[in-house]
């Protein structure tokens, strides 16, 4: 097993999960309404407690301290050293572009963790296989709220649309193979990228398409992990400066 | 001021198979499968759940004691005349019956009743499980819930099992402040 590889794909994925947590974490106190505003807060909670359970992973792999590690990799590195997609970087928008963002993202990540349960890392496949339970849950909900709004008044159908129109080029990022992906596939230890996009491409496309949403062009433009939005360095900022004030503060 | 809220919802759980339902609290949403999920999402993530039900609050038939003195439902059930409210005024049908057992406590489910009527339904609800005396009377109909499947429970009440949390008072912060204070710290 290589174990560099599987821990650079395994980061990237913590990367994910833990911007698109703290773009959630955002919400907290300015949703719509409060029952909304609940939701978010679980979701974020849950999507930052995957990020460490995947960067736990990298750990191990990396034979660093489990426990110590992952606030490591979460706050003493800088922007460049990320593997996020530039889809969990954007700003939240309205209400309407964080919800089909994390759609988008949760349908995805379905089809991954789906995958990933059945590695041949008994350890991920286990990891996976716990993430798999709460991140049904996220898309049940961002899913019920799509027809809602995309069906709903003129103004929730518009609001849907525009944030259709601006995510769905970064959403083809989820189809870009990461890093040295093949060898782990092969291996049996990750599913292929490429075939999960095209799962998740005729599932979303359909489901939107219900909505009365129309899909913008594909334009494959935003896949690169190491291409970072200008939006990444300020979330850091933001995320970071509590842990860097005091570096060996005991919480 | 006009209330702009979505509809409410009243909300129960169960906390494990085989314990009793229990009224919860309420959510807003738009309509009562969203209920169901902002109802985990403000209830279930912690402490646990087994099951959750949903049910819109206008749907519910409420009635203290005093109440159903005053219109001596109560007296009938001693014998007196029959009320109108026992006519059946459409298809019977089934209402969940629940009560407030302690003064502090939640309502809790007691029963099912047959009824044509919600106020029919309430004076079959006081005859049958009156001996538990509450000091609320609620009847709804049982159509009118949405409750969780078995194969939903996995997903919306699984994770919280598995998660850790600390009480608020495992956190040291009364001590903490007094220390920081004694030593003048947050006096400046």
């Amino acid at each position: 097993m290589n174990k560099v590889l599987l821990a650079e794909y395994l980061l990237a994925l913590g990367d994910d999960e833990l911007l698109l947590g703290h773009r959630v974490s955002e919400w907290c106190g300015h949703a719509p309404i409060l029952e909304e505003d609940i939701a978010f807060a679980n979701i974020a909670l849950d999507e930052i407690g995957h990020a460490r359970l995947w960067y736990q992973l990298v750990a191990e792999l990396r034979g660093e301290d489990p426990e110590r590690y992952p606030d490591q990799l979460a706050f003493f590195r800088t922007a460049n050293e990320f593997r996020a997609l530039p889809l969990l970087q954007l700003p939240n928008g309205d209400w309407a572009f964080s919800l089909l963002r994390q759609y988008l993202f949760d349908a995805f990540e379905a089809q991954r963790l789906e995958g990933l349960a059945r590695s041949e890392y008994a350890a991920l496949a286990e990891a996976a296989a716990k993430i798999r339970t709460e991140e049904l849950y996220h898309l049940r909900h961002s899913r019920a709220w799509i027809p809602r709004l995309g069906l709903g008044t003129e103004e929730s159908h518009r609001r849907l649309q525009d944030a259709l129109d601006a995510l769905w080029p970064y959403a083809q990022g989820l189809g870009v193979p990461l890093d040295s992906e093949d060898e782990l596939v092969e291996a049996g230890l990750v599913p292929a990228t490429g075939e999960l996009f095209t799962a998740w491409r005729a599932e979303v496309g359909k489901f939107l398409e219900e909505a009365d949403l129309k899909l913008p062009d594909a334009d494959p433009g935003h896949g690169d992990r190491r291409q970072h939005t200008e939006h990444l360095a300020e979330l850091l900022d933001d995320m970071q400066e509590v842990a860097r004030f005091d570096a060996e503060a005991q919480w | 001021m006009k209330d702009n809220q979505w509809p409410r919802f009243m909300v129960f759980q169960q906390e494990a198979a085989g314990a009793p339902m229990l009224h919860n609290g309420s959510v807003h949403a738009p309509d009562i499968e969203m209920a169901l999920l902002n109802a985990r999402d403000v209830f279930a993530r912690r402490p646990e759940a087994a099951t959750m039900w949903v049910a819109p609050a206008d749907a519910f038939y409420t009635r203290t004691p005093e109440e159903l003195e005053a219109e001596s439902v109560i007296a009938r059930r001693e014998g007196e005349a029959q009320s109108d409210a026992a006519i059946p005024t459409s298809k019977p049908e089934d209402y969940y019956v629940f009560g407030k057992l302690s003064q502090q406590g939640q309502c809790a489910y007691l029963g099912d009743v047959t009824a044509g009527s919600p106020s029919s339904a309430m004076e079959a609800a006081v005859g049958q499980f009156g001996d538990h005396n509450p000091f609320w009377w609620w009847v709804f109909p049982a159509k009118c819930v949405l409750g969780s499947t078995p194969d939903e429970a996995e997903p919306m009440f699984a994770p919280a099992r598995a998660k850790t949390f600390k009480q608020q008072s495992e956190y040291p912060v009364v001590t903490l402040m007094r220390q920081l204070h004694s030593k003048g710290r947050l006096d400046e």
